[in-house]
């Protein structure tokens, strides 16, 4: 089925005038706030705590600070998985927000990354949609392309393109037009612990080097120690599951399409590919044949694997800086003898770059969250109150916060954040931040098409759990992937 | 002697009773008055749904498409479903999650029933802590059984390893073939007491004579049960059965928190496929299909609920 018409085509023209028009404006032809041709984490140390920011100030512009209106405000917010820290700065956000915009009525509502979709979806089909949503990176298209969200860019809160990194502006540009702000990137890194490296006859302090490297050592790891080597994640309905399977599978040259290039198409499906295989196949071995890693790698995600680690039971897996944190975090709520334990986990915890393929391919999800405004018909009571909803996007999107609510899980969606006296404490107090940065050139995002949600969640961890149990070889799982993408990207049932 | 012809005669009833309905509901006019803002709920919150499920249940609903721009295709997703390898493993999941929820649920309950019914000291502490299972959130069960069952550090496991008769914990819900059957029991726990009250209930209405005069005919304890108090307890055990079975079928807290359908579809049943159908794929259409075929074998089994309460309003009566 088209959907293309001759006032599609004229809207769309008008739209890339505007958008043009909009690129040739002052903020727009700024050059970009920090450099990414010099990306290294010397440089993100350079810039770090080089210039002020004024955020009540900057987003008065936007939206006077008297402004009186009332916000409803969703927002995928902080789960079991993440550290205290971040839930300080979530409540000390909307303390803030209320103090500068003290007669903006806000009604927030925080949502896990797993619930969010589904209940953005069923209050969408009611229209009984929040004002204004922040999403996770996975999910604006879908909404974009239905038509359910507003026209947005960086430069209507006041900021300019540039402040953001491209691919985070490629996942919230549907059919050439921005309909969001990147809150915060997220890329992750490989987390071991050294310990453990050692007492299996492996060098502590060397992560390794390629994916075939991680399918040996979770042997090693296993057959040497009776423990669980590789942190293996295939759980449906999770977001875990991509953010680690994709790495592993773009690392061995396949992918789902060809998002892993510099210019994707989405037109062929690679998921059965020999290389996606060949990443399939590295799961496989790990989980069937060497049963070196976790047995609940099928209904468990990352908030069951910290434990593990933390216990000394885990080797390795992939995970955000914060899972530093998060240790901290646990081991304060252990007691006895287990609090000792804890803490050599801590003292040991080493962190890398993410394994690279045969071919010395390096990859890793460039996740994260994007904010948007909804169209008033899907709206609850039908109305947005658009300067509200700037209001809250100024502060969220703002050098500022959004380092501050990326603090110790990812990186400012802003690219100024990287400059802020915040940037340079974080450096100083967060251990292993210099690798998450490090990885953030090596970050594909997922396919900016609406089918990507039930791609990810779905089809790919059924793929993985289809080969895992036993229920089909790792081709038949691969090639029933493939046809489940075919399908769906037919419109099939 | 006049003939008068079937046809006629029912139109002469016809006519004759129009008049007399008419006059009747005119009567109960503050009746139907009282009970007309529940029909008026009724038909927003039930009828409506219904209706708009069957009428989605011909359409498409690609992902990239609102529900408004939905696509006609007929009977397309009944034959989708119906030649799909995943709705018979679905179908079979749920008729073996039904069939053994329901009827070991019952029996355990009804065993329980009848080792309660007697007086004994405690009795009233020990049917107070069978009833907590049923008492308890559903979702914080099926939380606290994935940690028991956890295949890597599941107490049961652990338990298992430490007395040495397993070499490594159990794969209890991570294994095509062990996860339906973990789930089952975890539902039996579940459900067994709500079984146990309703039939402690029908015990008590057995008349204590007839158990008196079969003793005194020298009936033994199995003869007083199977021939006195079984028959008695014959309307309350399909009641209490269908129920079971209806709120089996329509099951949905246990498999979707501990399982998510998984692995591999394994612990799929019916409402979970839907909700993943709908919410997680967003085939509204198909995920309707199966609803309507779900409401049917529902509507069922309803049938034969009404009819067994019917039955024993009727043998009330006659008694």
């Amino acid at each position: 089925m088209t959907r293309s018409t001759l006032g599609g085509a004229v809207l769309r023209g008008t739209v890339s005038t505007a958008l043009m028009a909009s690129l040739m404006s002052a903020p727009a032809l700024a050059a970009p706030p920090v450099d990414l041709s010099k990306w290294s984490p010397e440089y993100v140390r350079s810039i770090a705590g080089t210039q002020d920011f004024d955020t009540a100030g900057d987003c008065a512009k936007v939206t006077p600070l008297d402004y009186k209106g009332r916000l409803t405000f969703w927002y995928q917010g902080v789960f079991e998985g993440d550290p205290d820290l971040l839930r300080q700065y979530y409540k000390d956000f909307f303390e803030t927000f209320r103090k500068t915009y003290p007669n903006i009525q806000l009604e927030e509502q925080a949502l896990t990354y797993n619930d969010l979709l589904d209940k953005f979806r069923t209050a969408l089909l009611g229209n009984a949609a929040p004002m204004a949503v922040r999403l996770q990176i996975l999910g604006g298209t879908e909404f974009a392309s239905k038509g359910y969200l507003q026209p947005l860019k960086p430069e209507d809160v006041g900021y300019s393109t540039e402040d953001f990194w491209p691919g985070a502006m490629k996942a919230v540009t549907w059919d050439g037009v921005t309909y969001g702000i990147p809150t915060n990137n997220e890329t992750m890194a490989f987390i071991w612990n050294a310990d453990i490296f050692k007492r299996a006859g492996l060098d502590p302090d060397k992560a390794p080097a390629t994916w075939d490297d991680v399918v040996k050592y979770s042997k090693q790891i296993h057959d040497k120690l009776g423990i669980a080597g590789y942190g293996l994640v295939a759980r449906k309905n999770a977001g875990n599951t991509p953010y680690r399977f994709m790495p592993q599978l773009w690392a061995y040259g396949g992918g789902v399409f060809d998002e892993a290039t510099a210019n994707p198409t989405y037109k062929d499906i690679e998921l059965n590919s020999a290389q996606s295989k060949a990443a399939l196949q590295a799961s496989y071995d790990m989980y069937v044949r060497d049963k070196s890693v976790p047995v609940s790698a099928l209904t468990n995600q990352q908030a069951d694997n910290q434990p593990l680690f933390l216990a000394g039971q885990l080797g390795m897996m992939i995970s955000h800086p914060s899972d530093y944190n998060v240790m901290l975090d646990l081991q304060k709520k252990a007691t006895g003898t287990d609090k000792d334990k804890a803490q050599t986990v801590i003292d040991n915890m080493r962190y890398g770059l993410i394994p690279t393929g045969p071919d010395g391919k390096r990859a890793v999800v460039f996740g994260g969250s994007n904010i948007h405004i909804l169209k008033p018909e899907y709206v609850e009571g039908g109305k947005v109150d658009e300067p509200a909803a700037k209001a809250i996007i100024c502060m969220w999107t703002s050098p500022e916060w959004s380092l501050k609510m990326a603090y110790a899980g990812s990186n400012p969606g802003n690219l100024n954040g990287f400059k802020t006296k915040w940037m340079k404490e974080r450096l100083d107090s967060i251990k292993f931040l210099d690798v998450t940065t490090s990885m953030l050139p090596y970050g594909i995002p997922f396919p900016a098409l609406p089918q990507s949600p039930e791609i990810m969640n779905i089809i790919v961890p059924d793929m993985l759990q289809n080969a895992l149990t036993g229920a089909m070889t790792v081709d038949q799982a691969a090639d029933d992937a493939a046809k489940k993408v075919k399908d769906l990207m037919g419109g099939g049932l | 002697m006049t003939i008068v012809s079937g046809k006629a005669e029912a139109r002469r009833r016809l006519q004759s009773a129009r008049p007399d309905v008419l006059r009747k509901m005119w009567e109960h006019r503050a009746d139907y008055a009282y009970v007309l803002p529940a029909i008026a709920v009724m038909l927003v919150v039930i009828a409506y749904p219904i209706y708009y499920t069957i009428e989605l249940s011909f359409f498409n609903t690609p992902p990239g498409l609102q529900l408004r721009d939905k696509i006609f295709v007929g009977l397309n997703n009944y034959t989708a479903i119906l030649t799909s390898p995943v709705f018979w493993q679905v179908t079979l999941n749920t008729l073996i999650w039904t069939a053994a929820s329901t009827f070991i649920s019952f029996v355990l309950g009804f065993a329980a029933a009848l080792a309660l019914h007697r007086d004994f000291f405690g009795r009233g502490a020990l049917r107070a802590i069978l009833i907590i299972p049923w008492v308890i959130s559903a979702v914080a069960a099926s939380y606290i059984w994935k940690w028991i069952y956890h295949s890597d550090f599941g107490i049961i496991g652990a338990v298992l390893v430490e007395l040495g008769w397993a070499s490594r914990p159990p794969n209890f819900i991570d294994s095509v073939s062990t996860v339906l059957p973990s789930l089952i029991v975890v539902n039996i726990w579940r459900e067994f007491p709500f079984a146990m009250i309703m039939m402690t209930a029908g015990l008590q209405t057995v008349p204590e004579q007839l158990l008196r005069a079969a003793k005194v005919d020298g009936a033994n304890a199995w003869q007083r049960f199977w021939h006195v108090t079984f028959p008695h307890l014959r309307n309350v055990s399909t009641v209490t059965i269908l129920l079971l079975a209806v709120a089996n079928f329509n099951s949905f807290i246990i498999p979707w928190i501990m399982t998510g359908g998984g692995p591999s579809n394994a612990s799929h049943i019916w409402i979970t496929h839907i909700y993943e159908l709908a919410f997680g794929r967003q085939r509204w259409g198909v995920a309707s299909a199966y609803s309507v075929l779900l409401f049917i074998i529902l509507m069922t089994l309803g049938y034969f609920y009404v009819r067994a309460l019917s039955g024993n309003e009727r043998k009330d009566g006659d008694a």
